[in-house]
């Protein structure tokens, strides 16, 4: 049977939402909003052109449209230079337009030296306020959104596709659950009608934060603004989510292909994001647990530097996508969150082996918590690392933006305030409230998805392979609790496809 | 919650990025050089930033030094074992520490060399990254046990690396390019010898010996620190070390006489690729050669070139065209590479490109199109100094190279002088077809 998640935190988004608004009295949300951090004397200037605006406003059967209008805009010509032209000129400049798109946001970005600052300018504003949407851009931007998709993503980043596998298994039927570069199916039916009709319908007043940095003159905010309300006014109602479904046991989805290592990923929803009080504690508690590509993660001290398994194995309280360095990209908010863990690729024969101890540490952390010693050890890591966080204009105007999203003037303020003041039972408290190791979803990337699949639901004996005919007593040990440790594997929910069925058509493939 | 925020002005701290004026140096920080008796250089740079400090430490050792059979990929190998510890301090302890400072940490490996970064905040923990940092330089110790156990992460890495078929055609070129030089492989190394690093407990002693030895490392350091200071820190913890005095020597790489030609299979469906490589000069600052190539290598095959208009955006045969000519401290390759969307479409490709080489033997470059890409060189070198640990990982390549941070502002000099005529004759002296090595790879249906 099925189990559902409360929706609390749009409820409490919404709550946080209306305060701020009332603290802006009088400004339509029809109208654009600013975002600026000036910085006297800086050479540089950075744009953040955010549009609240995402994969989930992709119409049914159109899955992708969202990206494809935007990268229309980002990677072709305005209605007076072609793109060649755009490129020709940016070029003595080192100029470029970013783009990236999320679920619910997406951002167009740049850095420009002052010198260049209005020349830039020009391009860059008639690309967004009067895009070319020619039909030369619209077929190589269409073809490499689809290659991405069935020739880049299936083929060559395991990792990367089984993170979107794992999420096409989370928010099945959800507006949650397809790529944002969508479906080879939808985007062989979308046209520039299309193209024309998403613009006209989500680029308004409304939408759009214009994000601002470094030492631009004086007035220029004011110009951008004055520019960027010829659009129309209005806005996109944000979208009511449905809540997010929690796997019934371990659900598996095991992909099927020649490689000769296995990628995993698994996870589960979350009700909770960066704008609540308990984010913080649970934060805490998965840092510790696997903080992305850091040796204070248990799961990588455990996997691979006592094992030598593979490269790293981390865990994520909210959706991660990593931006400069190892750092956390900016502009990713959500409404609705989930809890996940990254397994690097792994030899095949290790495979069901990992699988178990990292159910097996999820468990522990789960009924046994954390010690006061690692809560201690993480709360100091954290207040230092997070001062890393914000060096660049970019990222110190991305944060700045994600602080307004989720409810705070500053969220890294926020956290050498909140960390403080956490306490060792507040972790283990938004553990049991959070986590749990019974229902996770579960995808899978290896070769001979089937023998995988009979070894789990039979939880057959997974001894594990070692290089190192020495390994320490305590760990061969510990092996042995782990190779027999019991997965409640149930056969019906085992699926398994070939890795090309992916990304055909919305959802995970059918057998 | 849409509303205009009237932010008031925050006067932030922000790295001088230069002024692009064309008197002034590309790098604009003042740095200060120290050599102790040991041999071991450092380079200090400091900032008037809060609070922040970048800790390089450049050892000149890369997959060039692997020039004995079957130690392919050790170099590589080598970094990972740099992270077990020390007696004084083993590996629990040391990353407790690194995590404590809450410092952004880790190592890479290339061709020439091998470095190792900790950026922190605080400049109150700059003794003790120093002296931890030193510890695990002079006195690192790992037993057999252990380095057996970390082999296998590098074949997970390993197959990590070659799901990606850019990759895989990047080491089937050197491969096929070079007959004796160490470039021959990638920094991974082969298969078969990865397969065999768990045997190699000795030889990584030998290697230690060889290459992590202070006359064979820079220690760069940029950021919130007194530059006496950080010296009587150094002077404390390093002075101790024993110099190596091994010297390298890197097989000679006898000159191509024919074009060669090789193929990968893919397994899978995957963008057809295609690399063309010609054997070219080693970096320099003071001959014109490859300030020349590099400038090249902008003026036809940018997004703004001619041919990468033709075939990515107008007739749309390529879904990315590009060329690289990395900077090694010994000659390497000129890499022309495209990725198309079909594959059929691989020899004209290659035609294509074969033919703009000719046509720049033929024809100057225009002065306009010269100054673009200078100044394209220029903005982008400056838009990466916005950090402190921009300017160190920027510096850190150069200074591989020569041991010199000077180098930077040679090099942007040197680009200064380089001609439409310095540039016709590099494409006459370097694109022969002899001299060229070019690799395809498909694999599944082509559309």
């Amino acid at each position: 049977m099925k189990k559902y998640i409360k929706q609390t935190l749009s409820i409490f988004l919404v709550a946080g939402l209306a305060l701020m608004m009332s603290a802006c009295a009088g400004v339509s949300p029809d109208k654009l909003s600013s975002e600026l951090l000036p910085v006297e004397g800086s050479p540089l200037v950075t744009f953040r052109i955010l549009l609240d605006v995402g994969s989930v406003n992709d119409p049914l059967g159109k899955e992708g449209l969202c990206q494809l209008t935007l990268s229309m805009m980002a990677n072709g010509g305005s209605k007076s230079l072609t793109y060649k032209e755009i490129q020709k000129t940016f070029y003595p400049m080192a100029a470029y337009v970013g783009l990236s798109v999320d679920k619910e946001m997406s951002v167009f970005t740049g850095t420009i030296h002052i010198d260049n600052l209005e020349k830039y300018y020009a391009i860059f504003k008639e690309m967004l306020l009067n895009p070319g949407f020619r039909e030369d851009d619209f077929t190589r931007i269409k073809t490499n959104q689809l290659n991405f998709l069935e020739r880049t993503l299936v083929s060559n980043m395991d990792e990367q596709f089984g993170k979107e596998i794992l999420n096409l298994m989370m928010y099945e039927g959800h507006p949650y659950g397809h790529n944002e570069a969508g479906t080879a199916e939808s985007l062989q039916k979308l046209t520039l009608d299309d193209i024309n009709a998403f613009y006209k319908e989500h680029f308004l007043q409304g939408n759009i934060t214009i994000g601002l940095a470094g030492g631009y003159p004086s007035d220029f905010p004011g110009k951008v603004r004055d520019d960027f309300a010829a659009l129309p006014e209005g806005h996109t109602p944000q979208l009511r989510l449905p809540e997010q479904r929690v796997p019934s046991g371990l659900e598996f989805v095991i992909t099927d292909k020649g490689t000769p290592a296995t990628a995993i990923s698994m996870g589960f929803p979350v009700a909770i994001s960066k704008a609540d009080d308990d984010y913080f504690a649970l934060w805490m508690a998965v840092a510790h647990f696997g903080e992305h590509r850091q040796k204070l993660s248990l799961l990588f001290q455990k996997i691979r530097e006592e094992r030598g398994q593979n490269y790293g194995d981390y865990a994520y309280a909210d959706h991660f996508i990593q931006g400069r360095d190892k750092f956390p990209a900016q502009n990713y908010c959500r409404q609705q969150q989930y809890f996940s863990i990254w397994i690097r690729p792994l030899t095949n024969t290790n495979r069901h082996f990992v699988i178990r101890q990292a159910l097996r540490e999820l468990k522990k952390l789960v009924e046994e918590g954390i010690s006061e010693e690692r809560v201690e050890l993480t709360r100091t890591y954290l207040l230092n690392y997070t001062r890393l966080y914000a060096q660049t204009l970019g990222e110190r105007l991305g944060w700045q933006m994600d602080s307004r999203y989720y409810g705070y003037k500053s969220f890294l303020d926020e956290v050498q305030k909140r960390l403080p003041r956490i306490t060792h039972q507040d972790v283990n408290r938004a553990i049991k409230k959070y986590l749990n190791y019974e229902n996770v979803y579960i995808a899978v990337i290896t070769q001979d998805a089937e023998s995988l699949k009979q070894a789990l639901v039979n939880n057959a004996p997974s001894p594990i392979t070692y290089a190192n005919p020495n390994m320490p007593e305590h760990i061969l040990e510990e092996d042995k609790a782990i190779e027999v440790f019991p997965l409640d594997v149930k056969a019906e929910r085992v699926r398994t496809a070939p890795a090309t069925d992916f990304f055909q058509k919305a959802g995970v493939p059918e057998k | 919650m849409k509303r205009f925020i009237s932010a008031a002005l925050i006067v932030l701290f922000l790295l001088c990025i230069p002024s692009l004026l064309p008197s002034s140096k590309i790098f604009p920080y003042d740095y200060q050089i120290e050599v102790l008796e040991n041999g071991l250089k450092i380079v200090s740079i400091p900032l008037d930033n809060p609070n922040i400090i970048s800790h390089y430490v450049i050892v000149r050792s890369g997959s060039r030094n692997e020039i004995e059979p079957g130690k392919s990929g050790f170099a590589h190998f080598f970094e990972h074992m740099m992270f077990k510890g020390t007696k004084n301090m083993p590996r629990e302890e040391y990353d407790d520490f690194l995590t404590k400072l809450g410092a952004g940490t880790n190592g890479y490996t290339t061709d020439d060399y091998t470095c190792y970064f900790v950026v922190f905040a605080g400049k109150e923990n700059l003794e003790e990254v120093i002296k931890t940092e030193a510890d695990r330089f002079i006195n690192l110790y790992y037993d057999e046990e252990m380095l057996k156990t970390e082999a296998p992460v590098i074949e997970g890495e390993y197959y990590a690396s070659v799901s990606n078929p850019g990759r895989r055609l990047f080491e089937t070129l050197r491969d096929t390019a070079f007959e004796k030089h160490s470039y021959k492989h990638t920094t991974l190394g082969y298969l078969r010898d990865i397969l065999d690093m768990p045997n190699q407990f000795e030889y990584s002693q030998l290697y230690k010996k060889r290459f992590y030895a202070p006359d064979n490392i820079i220690l760069l350091i940029a950021g919130d620190f007194d530059h006496d200071q950080l010296m009587e820190y150094v002077r404390k913890y390093y002075s101790g070390w024993e110099k190596s005095n091994y010297t390298l020597v890197t097989p000679e790489e006898p000159p191509q006489t024919r074009a060669k030609r090789a193929h990968y299979d893919w397994p899978s469906k995957t963008l057809p690729r295609l690399a063309i490589g010609f054997h070219g000069p080693a970096y320099s600052d003071e001959k014109i050669d490859k300030a020349a190539l590099d400038l090249l290598a902008e003026t036809s095959f940018s997004r703004s070139s001619p041919l990468f208009q033709k075939l990515v955006i107008e007739e749309q045969k390529c879904v990315s065209l590009s060329a690289s000519f990395a900077d090694r401290r010994d000659p390497y390759l000129l890499v022309f590479s495209a990725t198309l969307r079909d594959e059929k479409d691989l020899a004209y490709v290659e035609d294509e490109i074969f033919k703009e080489l000719e046509r720049l033997k033929k024809e100057r470059v225009s002065e306009e199109l010269l100054a673009d890409i200078k100044s394209n060189l220029k903005y982008s070198f400056a838009s990466s100094l916005g950090t402190t640990d921009g300017i160190a990982g920027s510096l850190a390549y150069y200074i591989n190279l020569t041991t010199d941070p000077g180098t930077v502002n040679r090099l942007f000099d040197l680009f200064d002088k380089v001609t439409p005529e310095d540039i016709q004759q590099m494409c006459k002296k370097y694109f022969i077809r002899t001299n060229s090595t070019v690799v395809t790879l498909s694999g599944g249906k082509s559309e």
